[in-house]
């Protein structure tokens, strides 16, 4: 016969004396669990899914390049960094419409904020946490192309050190612009989700808002081929609008940071968007204010949502 | 040393609404319930003690802090709300580990602390699975987790045996029973049940209107009276009839008939009446007085 080995006592309950961090840790658990939430980590396949496709989408672009520019090595000229924004912004937006939801309507919907606001946290911390986490993702599916990018065209040059030397620049730029993208893509969809518990209105609304948005800026600026320089596909646009259209672009709420983007580039005249504001005196200026109002108007009314919360 | 919850002259009013009105008293421990009718300020008062909304007059304070202003102060506190407020599609292991980095705790402790309560609710089996999986029963008992978690020095229970079955309402009462007592925490259970009150708590505060009606030890309010409680299975109005004939007035209250005690003799002439009935006697015992008797104005 088997000696017991040992013996399975019931502790009972035990009380805490353990190290209590207060509204800092709770800040920090919000976050990490803002981009866990956001990237499906600890749920099911499906919800790594979309994360995963839209990493896919806006890395391609840059692969394919860098293999052109290794291939064909050609380093020069073959991209400006502003255009890469220009080709990703869509599905950023398109990440941003689907996922970004999922971080604050499921609280609502479920009710869980309001164990959160029972804790030492405030609707504010709450906010400003959710919102950390999602710029968070932003910013790394926003650099990592660009950081592709770079590493790639400096191994691909003949001369690694010089490229280098001539291209600093371009990388304090592009996580300038990637900043603002960021900061974007990730308050416009956040404020659109305070309104809504379901995911599914908030994306659509997003979505919506983005696509309409540029097809009426899209037919406000339209350039007809009668209404061109000499009836010449190429030649000179007078749109139907008239000067007017110039202030119409701004319609397009999704061109607005990759205007600005082309502005801290420097690389006005290589960017896909005619921005015609660019050509008047302080044009500049217009967009960026344009800008800073369509990233702080949704983060006030953000926050001022939450603080109305009922519990 | 502040007391563990001190509510000073607390009046919460919203417009004209007067929803709770110079409610004072003061916690130390043990389990208190905190009974009325809905609409009579305990949601109210419950949100004030959490800081979630600010006095119109008066204080709530924990610890001697005012949650309202101190949020930290709320690290020290749970609560387990009456509605529906847990995530479906998580485990509760990973819910409660979550739960406790909110409350402050460094994500090593929280792992342990949610393994532990889960246990202690008897949830240990099933903590890997989703919550949305769970049964109602269940899921109270992962929303009482939720508020234990980190250890708090005040649990505010709001309803927590609403939507539960007989067997379910039993378990819950014996689970807050047993956090009060076992563990060592102060509770308080706000519910328009009295029997949940009864059973699990020491003291009573009744609130009506937003008012303080009763305040007290449930052991005052449920002492024995001048009353013998008669149940029987039948022959229930021969019984009357022969207690009457031998001098003693029975009133039948409910399933039970109620006998006025005069002097220690009456036991034997109840006993008599009951042999010549050939009722089949189930309980003979004084009366205590009950939690309804509050409400019916009938506690002297």
């Amino acid at each position: 016969m088997t000696q017991p080995q040992g013996e399975v006592f019931d502790l009972g309950y035990q009380r805490y004396d353990g190290p209590r961090e207060g509204r800092m840790r709770a800040r920090k658990a919000l976050w990490t669990n803002g981009i866990r939430t956001a990237l499906g980590i600890s749920r099911g396949a499906r919800s790594k899914i979309m994360p995963i496709l839209f990493f896919g989408v806006v890395m391609t672009p840059a692969v394919i390049v860098i293999l052109m520019a290794s291939v064909l090595g050609l380093t020069e000229d073959l991209w400006g960094r502003g255009e890469y924004f220009a080709w990703i912004i869509l599905p950023i937006i398109l990440f941003s419409a689907i996922i970004a939801p999922e971080l604050l309507c499921p609280d609502r919907r479920d009710r869980v904020l309001h164990l959160y606001l029972v804790r030492p946290l405030t609707t504010d911390d709450y906010v400003i946490g959710r919102w950390l986490a999602f710029f968070t993702i932003s910013l790394i599916l926003v650099y990592a192309g660009q950081l592709v990018l770079f590493l790639g065209f400096t191994l691909a040059a003949d001369e690694p050190f010089q490229y280098l030397q001539d291209n600093w620049l371009d990388v304090p730029r592009f996580m300038a612009v990637g900043f603002l993208i960021a900061a974007f893509t990730t308050t416009i969809p956040l404020a659109v989700a305070s309104f809504t518990p379901r995911k599914a209105y908030a994306a659509g609304f997003v979505i919506a808002l983005f696509v309409v948005s540029s097809a009426a800026a899209a037919i406000l600026t339209e350039c007809d081929d009668e209404n061109r320089d000499g009836g010449e596909p190429s030649g000179e646009c007078e749109p139907l609008t008239g000067e007017n259209a110039k202030w119409f672009d701004l319609i397009n709420v999704g061109f607005v940071p990759i205007a600005v983007g082309d502005l801290i580039f420097d690389e006005k005249d290589k960017s896909p968007l005619d921005v015609r504001l660019y050509d008047t005196r302080g044009g500049e200026w217009i967009v960026v204010s344009w800008y800073l109002f369509l990233v702080l108007g949704p983060a006030l009314l953000l926050l001022y949502k939450y603080r109305r919360v009922e519990i | 040393m502040p007391p563990l919850l001190q509510a000073s002259g607390l009046t919460k009013i919203y417009g004209s609404t007067s929803a709770l009105q110079s409610l004072s008293f003061e916690l130390e421990s043990g389990i208190t319930g905190l009974l009325g009718p809905n609409g009579a300020g305990k949601s109210t008062a419950m949100k004030l003690f959490l800081g979630l909304i600010k006095p119109t007059s008066g204080s709530a304070e924990v610890m001697g802090e005012k949650p309202y202003e101190s949020v930290e102060i709320r690290s020290r506190l749970g609560y387990m709300p009456e509605h529906d407020c847990l995530p479906s599609a998580v485990t509760a292991s990973e819910f409660l580990t979550h739960m406790a980095q909110i409350s402050g705790l460094p994500p090593s402790h929280a792992r342990t602390r949610a393994a532990d309560v889960l246990r202690h609710v008897g949830l240990d089996e099933e903590r890997y699975r989703s919550i949305g999986e769970y049964s109602t029963g269940m899921q109270q008992r992962v929303k009482l987790a939720q508020a234990l978690v980190h250890d708090p020095v005040l649990v505010l229970l709001d309803e927590p045996t609403a939507g539960l079955d007989p067997a379910g309402r039993e378990e819950m009462l014996l689970l807050i029973q047993r956090t009060g007592s076992e563990f060592g925490i102060t509770i308080i259970l706000s519910s328009h049940l009295m029997g949940d009150v009864e059973r699990t708590c020491d003291r009573v505060i009744v609130l009506d209107e937003g008012r303080v009606t009763e305040d007290g030890d449930v052991a005052n309010f449920t002492r024995e009276t001048q009353s013998i409680q008669i149940d029987v299975d039948d022959h229930r109005s021969e019984l009357v009839e022969a207690l009457s004939n031998r001098g003693i007035e029975a009133i039948i209250d409910g399933a039970s008939l109620v006998v006025e005690l005069g002097a220690d003799e009456e036991y034997d002439t109840i006993r008599d009446a009951i042999v010549e009935t050939d009722a089949r006697l189930r309980r003979l015992a004084p009366r205590r007085h009950q939690l309804t008797d509050i409400f019916m104005g009938d506690t002297q």
